[in-house]
């Protein structure tokens, strides 16, 4: 079997990753994505430690974060894509009319 | 005492909302106003709730969701914040051309995840409430969908909200890998028992309180507050610069008082860390402040700086004169937006200092009051933004935080500049142009009114308010 600690360095590798390549990236779409990794990060630690206590209640949050992800994905997508209509780009870069 | 009554108000408020999303479809143009009175009745008659359930301690859902007395307050100031946001959009979404019906139902839906979030102690069901806050604020900011500021304001509030929730749900991640549970209560038992807990739980615990201070917007999470508040339609502003941040000081409180509290040894980490971004905060949110030319950001970055001083109060740990600092702090903030938004007029805003040259003698009344408002966050007596100071401050020094105290004295008065600066505007400098605006609006300076009465009230008589604020916070013990 292998060890639960490997899933839980993987999970945060992950995170870190995430965290990075939001402030790495330009592009909004893959900023995104950066949040959404980080996001199945936690649900991956979540999984780990439910198997650890062996408690049934780790499984259950993955579905709530889950869930709340793909709503977060519904109104982020709609605003990236309003960002296109308005600008005709989505380069974090040229979203810059407030400064200061 | 577990009963469906801890539920009911936060029923009404879910109820409105789709009821006003539905009604929208079948109302005409110029009936929409209705919208606005269905969700104020709404706003009512769950207070009434809410002031029925007073003292009875409801709870539902195996405890995950409770009405103790502290939950109470919050939730019945947050109805009058949402109440209050109501009145001064009135007008100003007809003038700005924002579409009504999702307008209203959004900010309801906006509250009912702040109720979620103070009435319960559970860490997952809290998460829930902020993502219900959070993907209803994101929406909201980006209404005004021709304007290319309010889309830029949603996209980045959306990716940062994002970028905060993941750190705060790793935290959460984290914690439960620790202590095997998400509940408050038995997470702090856990810290208080177990010596061995170590390094993953601070961590999570770290990474918890960094995730809600990019939602209370503290220095260095705060990158996001004054471009989204310049943004979003100006009642929206109002509405984000005091409901996220009441709501998660009043969680962070749930969670750190007792922790700061009963464990010791292990929360000295925690204690400096939030030194710290008290300190950068008070500092740096008021010396940018002085560079500010947008009366919106002048006012996003006071409102980051007033989040150091109330990080003061957490740390003092004198929860009354937090939840006391917060309630002043409602009326105040919003009160100083209805000023800013009385100055507009059909699709035209007025928000740089140099409009507000001469209104104080051109419109007495919007002058008075805003200037009033602009000294009670400044904190002089005999207003309310004085007293909550001063009872914070007070409480910090008997917990001997004296060089807290100093920087944030120090950081207040740097403060006065820029809000007195802006009175100076309104006094005493001639007029350059004309400045013309609608005053057809009773909503509007009916909030005025209200949130005159408030810091006032709050400033001079505080008693009754003070009492009700002690029973709530007995709720901590």
């Amino acid at each position: 079997m292998i060890p639960l600690s490997y899933f839980l360095i993987l999970s945060a590798v992950l995170f870190v990753l995430g965290a990075v390549a939001f402030f790495v990236k330009r592009d909004l779409i893959t900023m995104f994505m950066a949040v959404e990794v980080m996001l199945n990060a936690a649900n991956l630690a979540f999984i780990t430690f439910a198997k650890s206590a062996s408690s049934i209640d780790g499984q259950i949050i993955v579905f709530f974060i889950v869930t709340v992800a793909a709503a977060e994905a519904a109104v982020g997508l709609a605003i990236i894509l309003l960002i296109f209509r308005q600008k005709k780009t989505i380069k974090s870069e040229d979203i810059n009319l407030m400064k200061g | 005492m577990n009963s469906f009554s801890a539920l009911i108000p936060l029923l009404i408020i879910v109820f409105a909302s789709l009821c006003i999303m539905i009604l929208e479809a079948f109302l005409k143009k110029e009936n929409k106003d209705y919208l606005a009175y269905i969700s104020i009745i709404f706003l009512v008659v769950c207070g009434f709730f809410l002031v029925r359930a007073w003292n009875k301690d409801f709870s539902y859902f195996n405890g995950n969701l409770f009405l103790d007395n502290l939950s109470l307050f919050f939730s019945f100031i947050f109805l009058i914040t949402t109440f209050l946001v109501i009145l001064i959009s009135m007008k100003y979404i007809s003038l700005q051309g924002v579409n009504c019906g999702e307008y209203y139902s959004l900010l309801l839906l906006a509250l009912s995840g702040m109720l979620i979030m103070v009435s319960s102690g559970d860490l997952l069901v809290i998460f829930l409430g902020l993502e219900v806050l959070s993907i209803s604020s994101y929406s909201l900011a980006g209404l005004r969908r021709k304007d290319e500021k309010s889309s830029e304001a949603a996209i980045k509030y959306f990716l940062l909200g994002c970028f905060a929730s993941a750190f705060l749900v790793y935290g959460i991640a984290l914690l439960y890998g620790a202590t095997y549970s998400t509940d408050i209560a038995s997470i702090i038992n856990h810290f208080q028992s177990g010596e061995s807990l170590g390094l993953m739980a601070l961590i999570g615990l770290g990474m918890f309180v960094i995730g809600f201070g990019f939602k209370i917007a503290v220095v260095p999470f705060h990158m996001w507050t004054p471009d989204v508040y310049e943004g979003a339609p100006t009642p929206i502003t109002a509405f984000f610069s005091v409901g996220p941040k009441a709501v998660g000081f009043a969680v962070l409180l749930r969670v750190l008082y007792p922790y700061l509290k009963n464990v010791q040894d292990s929360s000295k980490a925690i204690f400096l860390l939030l030194c710290i971004i008290s300190v950068l905060t008070m500092v740096v949110g008021n010396l940018i402040a002085l560079r500010q030319t947008n009366l919106k950001r002048i006012l996003a970055y006071s409102s980051i700086a007033h989040a150091g001083y109330l990080l003061i109060a957490i740390l003092a740990q004198d929860n009354a004169s937090l939840v006391f600092y917060l309630t002043v702090y409602i009326f105040m903030n919003i009160g100083a937006f209805a000023a800013v938004i009385a100055l507009g007029k059909k699709d035209k805003e007025y928000l740089e200092l140099e409009d507000y040259a001469g209104i104080g003698f051109k419109y007495p009344w919007i002058g008075a009051t805003f200037s009033v408002f602009l000294l009670s966050l400044a904190g002089f007596p005999p207003t309310g933004g004085f007293l909550a100071k001063f009872y914070v401050f007070s409480a910090a020094v008997r917990q001997d935080l004296v060089p807290l105290v100093i920087i944030g004295v120090l950081a207040s008065l740097i403060s006065v500049f820029y809000y007195l600066r802006i009175i100076v505007y309104m006094y005493m400098k001639e007029p350059s142009y004309e400045v013309d605006i609608n005053i057809d609006n009773p909503g509007l300076f009916l909030v005025l009114f209200l949130c005159l009465y408030g810091v006032l009230q709050l400033g001079i008589f505080p008693g009754n308010v003070l009492i009700l604020i002690k029973q709530a916070v007995t709720a901590l013990l």
